[in-house]
């Protein structure tokens, strides 16, 4: 070998072994700078997921706590119960709050909280109480023969995979017009797929209107209303859009953006963007939603917000946003100008759905 | 929960009925478009309403025993294929049904049913450049909801650069741009490196056999030739 030779070897050796040291060296620097909230966090999961776990029987245990793989994960709907999901399975995953006793549905309602910020529970929680009155309302005129059925006794809640500080696990909460999906993986939660959805869109409770989607609502028709004439011709889509494009049943899938690219934002309207977006993110605990916010802010330029229907908030509309990092969808369902009663959404990470991004590192 | 109960007395007749929760006389048409070189994939996911549920039951259990039969799902998948148009730059392209899934009579009937059906159009390897798309759905017209929409292409090549519907989606029109294929560039810089190194490789090699044969270049010569 000659000289020459061997210091080119020497010089591809130094740079790919510097360069892996630099690697190595940056992500133990993330590790740590992440490690003590997102401990702190999965910890609490754990403990909870535990504590739940102790007041089953052997058999509710065995509903209960289910492996973690590429099906089980996908296990989750929109849907009442009683209808198969979109992904072929008849019923969800876990244990419902009816078949569980006071004390068994208060350490599963703890799980859930866990991992979820108090304004996320909140939410999840009254979309539980809509779709009760609905149960409420259509028990007495039920047909004998029909499997479908609403109300919080339908709601499930699931453990896929061991409850662990590092190794990749799952929490599900759902039912009609919602699915939680918390993975907590080596240190990260992410809510991503997640659907939340809404009928009736408000109702009152002693005298206190619940509105378990409104502020998404609000926000969005304030950020459509505080673009330019200009920048509205952008966004807004000069076609119908009266449902989820990529809703359950459609993991793994990324459609062409369409709409307005944020880039062109003033500073305000990106602060909306922001907020907006964290209607969803935010339903995930403090800790890993501000990081989840810190991401999809730094690809904000790249982001964009689509919008479909009256830009008159009370009348229903569509709207999109769609980043490298980001899906949201909110549809109202029906005839977008005459049904704001009933609303669908979806939040999904076209690159970190079930923490993909982290379980294939 | 009796707060709960308590507050919802007033509403409950302005409530809509359980099967009201999903939509009633609409029949809602998804499709998602894929794009590769050689093929176009079609995923079209067709759900009708309560109200409208009993006439599809009607289409698609032909033998009316409630049951719906692989053939009957195939025979309904293939009717809506034939409603629907695909062309490409201008030219009919053929669809190929792939698969058809079909939920149970009764799960249509509560208006919770979606028919899933997959299609396929070979084509033949496109050539770089801009190409036009125009997906046209004419399935049962009255009283259907469209969505249509294109998939981002997982070939790096394929921009889309425009997406255009009419007011209802009943028709997508994709534009989008070819770009030389990922593979036939790398071999492209492959030959041009591979011609401008040869000349280099061959005059080191030569270089390198004068300075270390023993024998010099002669009896090298001469031991090719044996």
């Amino acid at each position: 070998m000659s000289y020459r030779t061997f210091y080119a070897v020497a010089v591809i050796v130094c740079l790919v072994v510097g360069g892996l040291l630099l690697g190595l060296g940056s992500g133990m620097a993330l590790q740590a700078q992440r490690a003590p909230a997102t401990v702190v966090a999965t910890g609490r999961a754990v403990a909870a997921a535990e504590a739940f776990l102790a007041t089953l029987d052997q058999a509710k245990r065995a509903k209960a706590h289910i492996d973690l793989n590429a099906k089980t994960r996908t296990v989750w709907s929109n849907l009442p119960t009683g209808v198969a999901m979109q992904v072929g399975a008849t019923e969800r995953n876990g244990l419902k709050l009816g078949d569980m006793t006071p004390v068994q549905e208060k350490a599963a309602l703890a799980l859930v909280a866990s991992t979820l910020s108090a304004d996320g529970f909140r939410k999840a929680m009254a979309i539980v109480d809509a779709d009760q009155f609905l149960e409420t309302r259509s028990a007495p005129t039920r047909s004998a023969t029909t499997r479908t059925r609403f109300g919080r006794a339908e709601y499930y809640v699931a453990i896929l995979g061991k409850p662990s500080a590092v190794d990749p696990w799952m929490i599900q909460f759902g039912g009609h017009h919602l699915a939680i999906n918390v993975t907590l993986a080596a240190r990260q939660n992410v809510l991503a797929p997640t659907h939340t959805g809404t009928q009736p869109a408000t109702y009152t409770v002693d005298g206190k209107t619940i509105r378990p989607l409104g502020t998404e609502n609000d926000k969005a028709f304030a950020l459509i209303n505080a673009l330019s004439a200009e920048q509205q011709k952008q966004a807004i889509l000069g076609f119908e859009v009266r449902n989820l494009v990529l809703g359950p049943g459609n993991d793994g899938k990324t459609i062409q953006p369409e709409g307005i690219r944020a880039a062109g934002f003033t500073t305000a309207q990106r602060a909306m963007l922001v907020d907006l977006v964290r209607e969803w993110v935010g339903i995930l605990g403090d800790e890993a939603a501000a990081a989840k916010m810190n991401e999809i802010q730094a690809n904000l330029p790249d982001t964009y917000f689509a919008w479909a229907g009256s830009t008159t908030n009370g009348k229903g509309a569509y709207f999109r946003i769609q980043g490298p990092t980001v899906l949201i969808e909110y549809a109202p369902q029906g005839a977008a100008d005459a049904n704001t009663d009933h609303i669908h959404t979806i939040y999904r990470d076209p690159t970190n759905d079930y923490a993909d991004k982290v379980t294939r590192q | 929960m009796k707060t709960i109960a308590a507050g919802m007395l007033g509403l409950l007749l302005a409530l809509p009925t359980p099967g009201m929760a999903h939509r009633l006389d609409e029949y809602l048409q998804t499709t998602r478009l894929s794009l590769a070189r050689d093929r176009i994939d079609l995923e079209i996911d067709v759900t009708p309403g309560v109200m409208i549920a009993r006439d599809i039951v009607s289409h698609l259990d032909m033998d009316a025993d409630r049951r719906i039969s692989p053939r009957e799902a195939e025979a309904y998948g293939k009717t809506v294929l034939q409603d629907v148009t695909l062309d490409l730059d201008g030219h009919a392209v053929l669809l190929t049904m792939t698969r058809v899934e079909v939920p149970t009579a009764e799960e249509i009937i509560d208006g919770l049913g979606t028919i899933r059906i997959r299609a396929a159009a070979p084509i033949s390897s496109l050539a770089p450049g801009r190409r036009a798309l125009v997906f046209r759905n004419n399935h049962r017209p009255d009283g259907s909801v469209y969505l249509a929409n294109a998939l981002v292409p997982t070939d790096p090549g394929i921009d889309v650069t425009a997406q255009t519907r009419d007011p209802r989606q009943r028709e997508i029109r994709i534009d989008y741009q070819v770009q030389p294929a990922s593979g036939a560039a790398l071999a492209w810089i492959l030959a041009l490196a591979g011609a401008l190194a040869t000349p280099i490789l061959l005059r080191s090699r030569g270089h390198r056999l004068k300075q270390h044969d023993p024998r010099g270049p002669r009896s090298r010569t001469r031991a090719h030739q044996t």
